[in-house]
């Protein structure tokens, strides 16, 4: 065969470029972390300043550890792993070098905005409008750049961890930019187009799914590829990568209603979210099970390796939180867990275990082969390892303790059942204040575990030298006929016994699922029919199998668009129905009235100071909900809420009814000083709220793209708006007046009152049934 | 590109022939255990589908809605019967742990003069009962006023005196289910007996139904 060999110099500037940004992000993701676990215990570190209170720091925590510690980890391992895997450098030095500085400008832009309350208020979708851009803008950067680099490689077929970055690329494009659609209303601010159950819906299949495809998969594909490297072992298994691959990237897309269960999403969406969850975890431990049985034959090795000491405690970690996932999502165990602390100890059991410790492991293996110099101490190293492991565990321990107690507390009743055990919700937070200052501790140690990374690196890189790897790669001359022979065109693809089989199946269960009557047991009968063709079939046709999906592996292109089909069938069966339902069949017997102007400001005062952090506004179906805060809440009730705001943690009581509950002045001393009505809270103050005016002049742009959004508000001039504003702030002002509260009417507070008072106001409309296909 | 591997384990399975970056992959059957986690998994998946969604009826908020009524039934029935007052009587009116057993009741014994319906000589003039389901009230709309003609009767007009029949928790079902045709905010409207009065005052037994009274 004609050809000739060449060396090829692989970019590893971009891999040491995103490695430090992963350091320094790192620490900082951590800081911010340790700063808000202390200001749930000490309400003083909240410092009475507006950017520094919890609700505007934590989503900073949250956005940094993800998009910026975790983000820049992956760049860094995806560029070194596949120039390697694929034997090609980096398509385009232009491209990487946009992508890194795009992407470290769009983490100062966040850092900038998130403390100044600028938020879009939907979790891990906080940033505004204009960095959402810039996001998805670099997003395709990277997406070019990597794909660009496959069209380009010597290595005909694609090892399992590109397989887990294609995955990455394509699904966070879709759930980032589904999640993130809105209409601006000013540079800084916009309304999300799904409101209510919609835009719950939406916001868990992408909060979900980042986790999924922005914290697993691309890890996974570092696993693959630098735990063999630092094992010197094969890959445990290969037939078990292809299974729990396919499975992982079909079955995760589908869990994200378990963010919702027991709420007012409907009854259908919830199972699916359990039970494709309960499927989900053979499918993730396959992906511990191929880390951890790799090790075998080199497990004395992790006595003096802290990089195989690393990988080894973070796949454990990873099968710990993958096991505790899918038993969170039982219907039943959520019902305790869910708004405790459990779920805080469940994230940060993947997010330090898994995502910090494979970092780890990654950077003190590349290290010394970026710089040509080995690690400055070996054993400072081992010490990180165990100082983060026991923080990581101190952090959980508390946090599943903190998350049963509260749960057991809210849940309990006392008199035969017919009373709350405790009515107060103060005193259950009070309970597990001790378990919150154990969490900073764990978070604590963790983070000098990190100082000492950082400081390792600092020795190791005085006086190294930078190097680029190469490679000697035997380039053939490409001719016609044998690049025909090998790659799948695209109908080749699709039209074979794996993929047919899994698409009747998948048509068939779901008409079993969704329709009535003889449609259904057709449907029943079709999906075993095809069950059991497909296991004949592979059983003697194995064969023929395994040579298609060789050949698939040739192709980026089939590869790509078959992941695609695979991840976006769950989505679509269940975004598709609930957006599509009218709106007037979704609302169950009640309808939400819509806010008045000066609510609406109220609203986005909420919003801006991050409140959903900590309090919900959704009365699950549950008794000790209902007995603590009212009739559980309808679908109709935040019809018109852009964005939604259900919450995901209760640090604080829902407030979904807490209109009309207290009087105005008890908000007023309430934001002003929570302590002086709530013993023993750790809510901030919110002292700005009083100072500071509101700027009515944007109201009219809300109205406006309110309107247009569905929100059946008349078309009121600018005067008519701030007619009613003035209208409502004086009865509100003169409320407070005669209850010994001075305040002048263009303040913020009062636009908060306002909306706090109208929640849980709606009109009860004929009971309709909801939305189901 | 990889030392040559020694094997540290007994029988070394089959080895892909193809090599990334000095990567190889063990080409090993998939566990069973793992295996059959992910069928029972699966299973499971189909069989709590079909329970939850193609054979229960109610939906979880008719359930919570349901369990809060027995909450408060549980609440209602440790009060002393005899302290019950006219808010206490409203609540059960709206509670169908007490509006189930009530309206038993009713449709045993009370019917044959005030009539299914409740409309009594409203809907049949023969009938013997006055109409329980509009405002106007002979001995008053309140609802400790029904539970004290309920209890202490009228036999001057046939009405029983149920007090001893009964016992204070069935009559207060009964007129919970009664209250559950009237609405708190009604303002009872006082009327004079059309009945006329039954001479000698009425034995303690039920009245037998009168013929053509349905």
């Amino acid at each position: 065969m004609p050809g000739q060999k060449t060396t090829i110099e692989f970019n590893d500037k971009i891999v040491r470029q995103f490695l430090l940004a992963t350091i320094i992000w790192g620490a900082v993701g951590m800081l911010v972390g340790v700063l808000v676990a202390s200001q749930l215990n000490f309400w003083q570190a909240n410092f009475q300043t507006a950017w520094l209170s919890f609700g505007r720091l934590r989503p900073l925590h949250t956005n940094a550890v993800i998009f910026a510690f975790v983000g820049n980890m992956m760049f860094a391992g995806v560029y070194y792993s596949t120039q390697r895997l694929v034997k090609a450098r980096l398509a385009s030095d232009f491209l990487s070098q946009l992508h890194f500085w795009g992407w470290q400008l769009i983490i100062v832009a966040a850092a900038i905005t998130l403390p100044l309350g600028l938020t879009r208020g939907k979790e891990y979708a906080e940033l505004i409008w204009p960095i959402n851009i810039a996001v998805a803008v670099i997003w395709v950067v990277f997406a070019v750049n990597f794909f660009w680099t496959l069209a380009r490689r010597h290595e005909p077929g694609l090892y399992v961890a590109i397989w887990f970055y294609i995955a990455t690329i394509i699904t966070v494009a879709m759930l980032y930019i589904v999640n993130h659609l809105s209409i601006p209303t000013s540079w800084t601010h916009s309304y999300p187009i799904f409101a209510g159950v919609q835009d719950a819906l939406v916001q868990w299949w992408y909060g979900h799914n980042a986790v999924a495809f922005f914290l697993t998969t691309p890890i996974l594909g570092i696993m693959y590829y630098f735990l063999p490297k630092a094992a010197e072992r094969p890959v445990y298994s290969y037939r078990l990568s292809v299974i729990h691959f396919w499975s992982l990237v079909f079955v995760y897309i589908w869990a994200g209603p378990h963010h919702l269960l027991n709420t007012a999403l409907p009854g259908w969406l919830q199972t699916l979210g359990m039970t494709f969850s309960l499927m989900l975890w053979a499918p993730s431990w396959g992906g511990m099970l191929n880390g951890l049985l790799t090790l075998r034959g080199a497990w004395h090795k992790l006595r003096t390796d802290p990089v195989l000491k690393f990988f080894a405690a973070g796949v454990t970690f990873y099968g710990m939180a993958t096991f505790e996932g899918p038993l969170l999502s039982i219907k039943s165990v959520n019902a305790l867990a869910h708004y405790t602390d459990w779920i805080i100890g469940h994230v940060h059991a993947g997010a330090l275990g898994w995502n910090g410790f494979m970092a780890a492991g990654m950077i003190y293996w590349l290290l010394p082969r970026l710089w040509d110099k080995p690690l400055h101490s070996v054993a400072l190293a081992n010490l990180h390892f165990w100082i983060g492991l026991v923080g990581i565990l101190l952090y959980v321990a508390a946090m599943w303790t903190s998350g049963i107690t509260q749960g057991v507390m809210l849940n309990a009743t006392a008199e035969g059942g017919t009373v709350l055990a405790y009515p107060n919700f103060v005193e259950t937070l009070n309970t597990i204040r001790p378990m919150m200052l154990m969490r900073v501790c764990g978070g604590g140690l963790y983070l000098v575990g990190w100082f000492l990374l950082v400081w390792n690196l600092w020795r190791t890189l005085r006086g190294a030298r930078a190097v680029n790897g190469t490679m000697e790669v035997f380039v053939e001359e490409k001719t016609a006929v044998t690049t025909k022979d090998k790659t799948l065109g695209l109908l080749d693809a699709v039209l074979n016994p794996p993929v047919v089989f899994s698409a009747l199946g998948t048509v068939f269960a779901c008409a079993w699922m969704f329709s009535d009557g003889m449609l259904r047991i057709a449907g029943l009968f079709g999906t075993a029919l095809v069950v059991l063709l497909a296991w004949g079939h592979f059983e003697s046709k194995g064969r023929e199998w395994g040579g298609w999906y060789d050949r698939l592996l040739v192709g980026a292109l089939p590869f790509t668009v078959l992941t695609f089909l695979a991840v976006v069938a769950g989505g679509l069966i269940q975004i598709i129905p609930t957006v599509v339902a009218n709106r007037a069949q979704n609302v169950e017997d009640r309808l939400q009235v819509p806010y008045t102007p000066l609510e609406l400001a109220g609203r986005d005062l909420y919003i801006r100071e991050g409140c959903y952090n900590c309090h919900s506004q959704m009365i699950r179906t549950l008794l000790p909900d209902v007995m603590r805060y009212g009739d559980y809440s309808r679908l109709g009730e935040s019809i018109y809420d852009h964005p939604f705001q259900w919450g995901s943690r209760r640090t604080g009581p829902d407030l979904a009814r807490v209109g009309g509950k207290y009087p105005d002045v008890w908000h007023y001393n309430h934001m002003k000083d929570p302590r002086q009505i709530s013993a023993g809270s750790n809510m901030p103050a919110y002292p700005w709220l009083f100072t500071d005016s509101r700027d009515d002049k944007v109201l009219p742009a809300k109205l406006s793209v309110q309107r247009t959004l569905g929100v059946p508000y008349p078309n009121w001039t600018p005067e008519q708006i701030q007619t009613r504003v003035d209208d409502q702030a004086k009865v509100i002002v003169a409320g407070l007046k005669s209850a010994g509260a001075a305040v002048a009417p263009d303040r913020e507070i009062v636009a908060l009152i306002a909306y706090l008072q109208k929640l849980g106001k709606s009109e009860p409309v004929a009971p309709k049934t909801a939305a189901v296909p | 590109m990889t030392p040559t591997d020694r094997p540290s384990v007994p029988a070394e399975p089959a080895v892909r022939p193809h090599i990334y970056d000095g990567i190889r992959e063990y080409d090993q059957r998939l566990p069973n255990w793992w295996l059959l986690t992910f069928y029972g998994a699966i299973v499971f998946a189909v069989a709590y589908w079909s329970l939850t969604q193609h054979f229960r009826t109610s939906t979880d908020g008719e359930r919570v809605t349901a369990a809060l009524a027995r909450v408060e039934a549980a609440k209602l029935a440790s009060i002393d019967t005899s302290k019950l007052d006219d808010a206490a009587f409203w609540q059960m009116s709206r509670n169908p742990v007490f509006l189930e057993p009530g309206k038993a009741t009713y449709q045993t014994l009370c019917v044959s003069c005030h009539l299914a319906s409740l409309k009594g000589k409203h809907e049949n003039p023969a009938a013997i009962g006055p109409d329980l389901t509009d405002d106007r009230w002979i001995h008053g709309g309140r609802p400790l006023e029904l539970n004290h003609t309920v209890t202490a009767g009228v036999p001057a007009k046939g009405m029983i005196t149920w007090g001893p029949i009964l016992g204070p928790k069935k009559i207060a079902e009964v007129v919970a289910y009664i209250l559950s045709y009237h609405d708190p905010k009604e303002t009872p409207v006082p009327e004079e007996s059309t009945a006329p009065a039954i001479g000698a005052p009425a034995p303690i037994a039920p009245a037998a139904p009168q013929g053509g009274a349905r």
